[in-house]
């Protein structure tokens, strides 16, 4: 997470100096929405102002090519507003994006709170790296491609590798549109469970294992099957998680170790059996014997005295 | 003390089984009595009961003196030579028919014979590695669904009690898999016990150990193997991959079955001792690298632990065959998991990949890893001497340590309390909660419930804090006892990975332990790392091989910076073991009272010369012999001899004529059938000329003499025998010391080696029995003691 921060510092700043012919002005509106980020630690003041700045930019914008760049770059190698503006874009998402992450990280609830975000944020990515703009203009090359550090697709593929790492899009409709029947259905359960165990809290533990047993196990059940279908994500895991360790740890409703005595005389008489069987072909068969035979040798020679001579 | 090669009934298996052999078998039939002297030896065994599969005897050795007429009893004990094997005919025989095809054979028909070598090699390892692949399918499948089964009741009878049901359930469904497995081999096939690797070894060396590379074997050794696997029992199913490959080296390189009786007319050149060892060994090495996927490593195993004889070309070819294997099993393996094309699985056995940081080891840990070489030295001295004999006794036998196994390892299971939280990736393939929390499974049963492969892989890679030292140690005992027990059964199974195992749970507890006692252990004391360490030490302790190991190890974790740890410490195990006991190999091609050659002579054995060692007198041939005369001698018992010196008669001497050539038995018996009589040839001119290919067509099982009839009349014939012996046998004087004598057998692969005196008259003959009994013991130089198994 370290590196996408410190970047995300370096892009917001990059923004904010090819910007600020724009954004005169705007300062007011950006400190106030800067205090929403104050969560972001290493965020810079400076550059969040500017981020906040851009809602000015909508994506359907058209291109003002009249209004001409600061820099003293011939025309075709700087960056067009356009691409300024999709990249503006996609800063001001980003950080809605990773403002909800951090208050989803513990207890994880990163897919059902975030997908909608992500979901922007995968579009803005998506209009900067496709081909084809308005008058044929590509962004991809100047901003995903432009120098060696590729900060945008840094930035992006750390979000992404986020994304798929925690497996959200089990859980969420394609397109990002809601929480698949699944993780409702899940989540539901789960409640069902954490009700049952807020309500026999308190006093006797056995009472409660005994009383939310039937809702716990539908819950396992339920999860083992998701698990099969491959339809979870981190926030089921996380949760069910949870609830297995107040199940098995906190209140104690593990299966006791009962049966071993049963379970000591099978295996005894197992063990016992084989003692049987070596007993008794030992007592009923003896030792194959072997016949020895006494090769052939010149004969003439004995005074060497071989060995075989000793031997036998 | 006659006994015959009569077909009837030797028990059709014969011994084999670990450590003694049954025996039974001589004897019987002997109804027949021969002549003069010679004990045979071969016919015996391994026959099974068909006329067509007698091999032939060979050998002379042992001519007995017929005063004995009782032999001596002794219990068996591994000093001793059984008569029962013969040796291979490695050296060419160079009569006039080979030099006659020779000159026939055009240019071209050399460098068709030389590519169709490589082609044989191709197919060699083409198949093995399909074998392999059908292995490994199969005890996936069939151990997926067993473990299934058993899970799903335990799961069921964890909460509502009865797991003592589970119990009973699990080792039910060991003992009948197991008892399928030691059915087929007790009854069917014998030598398919064990993993093949004595016996392969042994015929690289030039002994002839029945049936070893038979087609019904190879089905048996498979389908042996994945029972036994399956069946949970404490084996690995990379050992028998050897002996399969040599088996499908020795049925391709042919052209032909005997056993399905069909002959596809191609390779025929190749029907001969020779050349089939050559084939042999590089189904051996193919072997090797489709259970490990180390083809190099298969390379050098064949010129360790095999073959006798080699040379650039070889090596190559049998490089290919390796490879090509290898390729087969993961072309195959990836089509199986849904990933063609995807070639990372190159052997039966993964590893998996070590990966940087747990690779990383350091020059002080250098001591360590020796010192954990001379723990793994081998504990396998432990045979369980073995009572039983009776095939139906050996099942039982089997399916018992196979209930066993399943009862102990599910006591192991049910007492552990050690609870670990499952993995991400779900590395444990049947995870069994049993006790733990929910969401965390018994570590006992990873090790204990699974493949022993899987077992070796978790505990290489699963995280160092996977499973607690109690767990380890336990694991380590029973498995060593399991293991030990399991050795001497009658199933197919090999020791390879039941050795790894072992070394990795005791390598893996070294390591935990070196973390706990040094503060900032953990830092590099990764326990995967001396799981790999002890594992190589365990697996060098037992079978004694070295750099052959060292480059499969290596291969299999396809990681060359552990060369030198692993080097180092399979050096020290072997140090170690050798000081206390011989590899497993070793120890097992003993208790079968093998004629093997070593290497080298025995040390200070120089004072012996040929004159000590060789048999004398020798049955002798004339060049041109009664036919009568040559029938009387081949069916002669104690003749056991397999070749015979042709001899020129020096007219009106009394003395041993002089040599002149050497006839095997088989070409007599061949020429016998073919009725080669001067008389007969001499009345129809049309006859065909014998051909090379007439002997080829008879090899490798040529029949008995008692099958070959002969009139009274044809007795009368005379046989011209110029034309088909080996003119120059190799001969030496009677002053020749052992060691030089051993030389000329180990390098050329001599089967029968003449004795002569200065004026060429054959005074005896030297075969391997003669050589190979004497071994240096504790007390200097002894001699084994010839017997009939």
């Amino acid at each position: 997470m370290s590196l996408s921060k410190s970047s995300l510092s370096l892009l917001l700043f990059i923004l904010n100096m090819s910007t600020i012919a724009l954004s005169d002005g705007l300062n007011l509106t950006a400190l106030h929405s800067a205090d929403k980020l104050k969560q972001i630690p290493s965020l810079n003041r400076a550059a969040a102002a500017v981020v906040v700045n851009s809602p000015m930019f909508k994506p359907a914008v058209e291109p003002i090519f009249s209004l001409n760049l600061l820099s003293s770059f011939p025309e075709d190698l700087e960056i067009s507003d356009y691409c300024k503006e999709l990249l503006n874009i996609f800063g001001q998402r980003y950080v809605a994006y990773v403002s909800c992450l951090v208050p989803a990280a513990r207890p994880v609830t990163v897919c059902q709170k975030c997908f909608s975000s992500f979901g922007s944020l995968r579009e803005a990515y998506a209009n900067i790296s496709s081909e084809s703009g308005p008058g044929n203009v590509s962004c991809s090359e100047s901003l995903l491609r432009g120098d060696r550090l590729m900060v945008v697709n840094q930035l992006n593929t750390s979000l992404e590798e986020l994304w798929t790492s925690s497996a959200c899009d089990n859980c969420v409709t394609k397109g990002l549109q809601r929480l698949t029947n699944d993780t409702l259905y899940f989540m539901n359960t789960l409640n069902q469970t954490d009700d049952c165990f807020d309500k026999y809290r308190q006093g006797n533990h056995t009472e409660l294992c005994k009383n939310c047993k039937s809702t716990y196990q539908e819950l396992n059940e339920l999860y083992g099957r998701m698990e099969k279908n491959q339809t979870m994500c981190i926030d089921i895991e996380d949760s069910m998680n949870m609830t297995r360790r107040l199940w098995s740890k906190y209140y104690n409703c593990s299966v006791p170790r009962e049966e071993t005595v049963p379970v000591i005389a099978v295996s005894s008489f197992m063990l016992f059996l084989p003692i049987i069987f070596y007993l008794s072909s030992f007592l009923h068969s003896e030792q194959k014997k072997r016949k020895l035979i006494h090769p052939k040798r010149a004969k003439s020679y004995t005074s060497l005295m071989n060995i075989q001579d000793k031997l036998g | 003390m006659a006994n015959i090669t009569k077909k009837v009934s030797w028990s059709s298996r014969a011994d084999e089984s670990g450590a003694t052999g049954e025996g039974t078998p001589l004897l019987n039939g002997s109804e027949q009595p021969r002549h003069s002297r010679q004990l045979s030896e071969g016919r015996s065994i391994f026959q099974i009961g068909r006329l067509s599969t007698v091999d032939l005897e060979e050998e002379i050795t042992s001519e007995e003196d017929s005063l004995r007429g009782r032999p001596k009893e002794i219990p068996h004990n591994e000093k001793l030579l059984s008569l029962k094997f013969e040796s291979l005919d490695y050296d060419n025989i160079e009569n006039q028919l080979f030099l006659e095809e020779e000159r026939r054979m055009s240019y071209m028909g050399f460098r068709c014979l030389e590519i169709s070598r490589w082609v044989v090699c191709g197919l060699i390892g083409f198949l093995t590695g399909l074998i392999a692949c059908f292995i490994d399918i199969a005890v996936e499948e069939l151990a997926g669904f067993k473990y299934q089964v058993v899970k799903e009741n335990i799961e069921k009878f964890t909460e509502v009690g009865g797991l003592s049901i589970s119990l009973i359930l699990w080792a039910v469904l060991n003992s009948a898999i197991v008892m399928i497995g030691a059915i087929i081999v007790a009854f069917f096939e014998p030598i398919a016990a064990g993993s093949g690797i004595p016996q392969i070894k042994c015929y690289l060396n030039g002994v002839k150990i029945p049936r070893v590379v038979r087609l019904k074997t190879l089905v048996v050794k498979v389908c042996g193997v994945i029972c036994s696997v399956v069946g949970g029992l404490a084996v690995g199913k990379e050992g028998p991959m050897i002996h399969s490959g040599a088996v499908v080296a020795a049925g391709v390189s042919q052209g032909r079955s005997t056993s399905l009786k069909r002959d596809f007319k191609i390779f025929e050149y190749f029907r001969r001792d020779t050349e089939k060892r050559d084939f042999v060994s590089a189904g051996a090495a193919a072997g090797v690298s489709a259970a490990f996927g180390a083809p190099v490593g298969g390379v050098l195993f064949s010129l360790e632990e095999g073959a006798s004889f080699w040379n650039q070309m070889l090596t190559w070819r049998i490089f290919f065959a390796s490879m090509i294997s290898t390729f087969t099993l993961n072309f195959f393996l990836s089509i199986y998991h849904n990933k063609t094309g995807d070639l990372s699985s190159p052997g039966l056995i993964n590893f998996g990949r070590f990966e940087s940081d747990s690779v990383a080891y350091n020059l002080y840990e250098i001591p360590l890893f020796i010192a954990m070489g001379a723990i793994g030295k081998s504990y396998f001295i432990l045979f369980f001497t073995r009572y039983v004999h009776r095939p139906c006794l050996q099942v039982m036998e089997a399916m018992l340590v196979a209930a066993v196994t399943a009862t102990v390892s599910f006591t192991m299971i049910y007492f552990s309390n050690d609870c670990q939280p499952l993995g991400p990736e779900h590395t444990e393939e049947y995870p069994l909660q049993l006790f733990c929390a929910d969401g965390e499974y018994n570590s006992m049963a990873t090790a204990f419930f699974n493949t022993p492969e899987r077992s070796v892989r978790s505990l290489f890679h699963n995280q160092p804090d996977t499973y607690n030292p109690l767990t380890l140690g336990l694991f380590t005992l029973t498995y060593f006892f399991l293991a030990c027990w399991t050795y001497g059964l009658a199933v197919s199974a090999g020791v390879f990975i039941p050795s790894l195992l072992i070394g990795a749970a005791w390598g893996r507890l070294f390591g935990r332990l070196l973390a706990a006692i040094t503060s900032s252990g953990s830092i590099w004391a990764d326990p995967g790392k001396y799981a790999l360490i002890g594992a190589a030490a365990q697996l060098g302790g037992i079978v004694r091989m070295t750099l052959s190991l060292t480059v499969i190890m290596v291969e299999a974790t396809g990681n060359v910076t552990y060369g030198l740890p692993i080097m180092l410490v399979l050096m020290t195990a072997k140090i170690v073991g050798d000081y206390f006991v011989e590899g497993l190999y070793d120890i097992h091609i003993k208790l079968q009272s093998v004629p093997f050659l070593h290497w080298e002579a025995p040390a200070t054995s120089h004072w012996l010369t040929a004159r000590e060692v060789m048999s004398s007198p020798v049955t002798c041939l004339n060049r041109i012999e009664k036919v009568g005369t040559i029938v009387d001698t081949l069916s002669n018992t104690s003749t056991n001899h397999n070749g015979f010196p042709v001899v020129v008669q020096v007219t009106g001497s009394d003395e041993p004529a002089k040599l002149c050539g050497l006839i095997l038995r088989s070409q007599l018996i061949v020429l016998l059938k073919h009725k080669v009589f001067v008389e007969l040839a001499r009345s129809r001119l049309t006859q065909r000329k014998l051909q090379l290919k007439d002997f080829r067509d008879a090899y490798p099982r040529f029949p008995p003499i008692q099958s070959i009839h002969v009139s009274q009349d044809e007795r009368e014939c005379m046989m011209d025998l110029t034309e088909f012996m080996n003119a120059t046998p190799y001969t030496v004087p009677q002053e020749t010391s052992l060691p030089r004598v051993f030389k000329l057998f180990r390098a050329l692969g001599l089967r029968h080696l003449v004795v002569v005196d200065d004026e060429n008259r054959v005074v005896g003959l030297v075969t391997r029995k003669d050589l190979a009994r004497y071994h240096l013991g504790k007390h200097g130089l002894e001699e084994l003691q010839l017997a009939q198994t």
